[in-house]
């Protein structure tokens, strides 16, 4: 272990400001990671790709007593294709996924997710696991992978254990890793074949924004008839944490595609959920549009003619 | 903490406190002063740099996280006597009015026409849409980028 530096409370004066230096670590494995964020306290951040962990830092005020620097740990990046499944590792970069001919190949929908995240500039350096750890309500990449059901691996001091995305959330910002638990890696099956997704994110601008409401779904169908064998959907923005909309999907379980079975389908999504009123968006123009955006991903998932 | 940074093909041994950002320690520690300071937060691309030659905002990577990396600035591009061909191009297309945000947008393009010398004008409006320009707008800026990738 590479234990850089501890001058805990060492004060800097610069340009008369204070500047409070704190610890920092760059562990070389897995093990140690975890043992210092394990004993450190909740105190000490794990740093991935930086892009949401600097800007916290630098609002301030912070009572963070070191960083751990996650960037030795390479086991953590990149992809494994083994039968129907992929694993994902949590340190892969936004702008490697969309780098991946498999992942556009198998999973479209994340692509058009993580192209909607950020700017290239943020791509380069935020990670999935970043993205699914800072429990944004509003974040892209992270909507997708609840409605791919995507299995999250998380390693501890004492165990490892495996966590449905949809288990994962306690509230915006929290998850439910416990102190010294590190997620590790991100397990998607292919999904069943007949299978058709779509993402919607609404903005004010085409670029660099932070969902509104976000929804991705997926409808895989029966072969050779109009019928639906089982439809996922999932909405961001509207609510503590991102939601899988079970009474829609229900309703929409063996029946037939039609135009108005997709619009009671929305209603069902909108009543279901309960957004803010905040600086970005009000409650009631959020509801209204997860009805407007969960009826049209449905139809274009369908195939835009009805 | 003591750390070296490889900038611009050179070695820089510096001393940095942990929470300095690898923008500031450009700055104030190595008088690279091309990368600005915009909105610091990771918004609006005017301190972008290449980090193994991909563009990324210098305001939200911690100095000592930049070891290792192979870091471009604005500097290691082009100089007044000798100037980039996308330099060149913004010039030549008058896509400037304060200049404020752009050595990030040349960076921005040296990234996407290095990994990508032929883009389509919806490709070159993607690759620069991290950095904001708050004076006129992009079209003068698209048609210089358009213009290199021709030549």
């Amino acid at each position: 272990m590479v234990d850089i530096l501890n001058i805990e409370n060492e004060i800097n004066f610069l340009g008369g400001e204070v500047l409070l230096d704190i610890n920092y670590w760059e562990p070389e494995s897995l093990m140690d990671a975890v043992s210092i964020l394990a004993n450190r306290g909740d105190q000490v951040r794990a740093l991935a790709g930086g892009t949401d962990l600097l800007v916290k830092m630098k609002k301030g005020p912070i009572n963070w007593k070191g960083i751990v620097n996650l960037k030795g740990l390479t086991e953590l990046k990149g992809f494994i294709f083994e039968g129907n499944t992929i694993t994902i590792g949590a340190l892969t970069q936004i702008s490697a996924l969309i780098e991946n001919p498999l992942l556009n190949l198998h999973f479209p929908v994340l692509i058009d997710a993580a192209r909607s995240l950020g700017t290239p500039q943020v791509r380069n350096l935020a990670t999935i696991g970043g993205n699914l750890c800072n429990a944004s309500p509003a974040a892209d990449v992270a909507l997708v992978l609840l409605m791919y059901e995507a299995r999250l691996l998380i390693a501890g001091a004492n165990r490892s254990r495996k966590v449905p995305v949809r288990e994962f959330y306690v509230g915006p910002g929290q998850t439910v890793l416990q102190q010294g638990e590190i997620l590790t890696a991100i397990e998607i099956d292919l999904p069943p074949l007949n299978s058709k997704g779509m993402f919607y994110k609404l903005g004010k601008r085409k670029s660099h924004e932070i969902a509104l409401v976000n929804v991705a779904v997926l409808l895989t169908t029966n072969p050779g008839t109009m019928q639906i064998a089982k439809a996922r959907i999932a909405v961001g923005s509207v609510a503590s944490t991102q939601l899988r909309i079970k009474d829609a999907e229900d309703s929409l379980i063996d029946s037939v595609a039609t135009l108005s079975a997709f619009i009671q389908a929305a209603e069902l999504a909108k009543t279901a959920v309960n957004p803010i009123d905040d600086v970005r968006s009000t409650a009631s123009y959020r509801k209204h549009m997860v009805g407007v955006l969960t009826k049209r991903a449905l139809v274009e998932a369908w195939g835009g003619e009805l | 903490m003591p750390i070296s940074l490889q900038i611009n093909g050179e070695t820089y041994e510096v001393n940095v406190p942990i929470k300095k950002t690898l923008l500031d320690v450009l700055r104030d520690d190595l008088a690279l002063t091309g990368t600005k300071k915009g909105c610091d937060s990771g918004e609006c691309g005017a301190c972008t740099v290449l980090m193994d030659g991909k563009p990324v905002n210098s305001c939200i990577i911690l100095a000592v996280d930049a070891v290792g990396k192979q870091i471009s600035t604005i500097e290691g591009i082009g100089g007044i006597m000798e100037l980039h061909p996308i330099q060149e191009a913004l010039v030549a297309h008058g896509a400037i009015q304060c200049g404020y945000c752009t050595p990030g947008i040349v960076m921005s393009a040296k990234a996407l026409l290095d990994s990508n010398p032929h883009p389509t004008e919806s490709e070159v409006r993607e690759g620069i849409t991290g950095n904001l320009c708050r004076c006129t707008g992009y079209v003068k800026v698209v048609e210089a980028i358009m213009d290199v990738s021709r030549r």
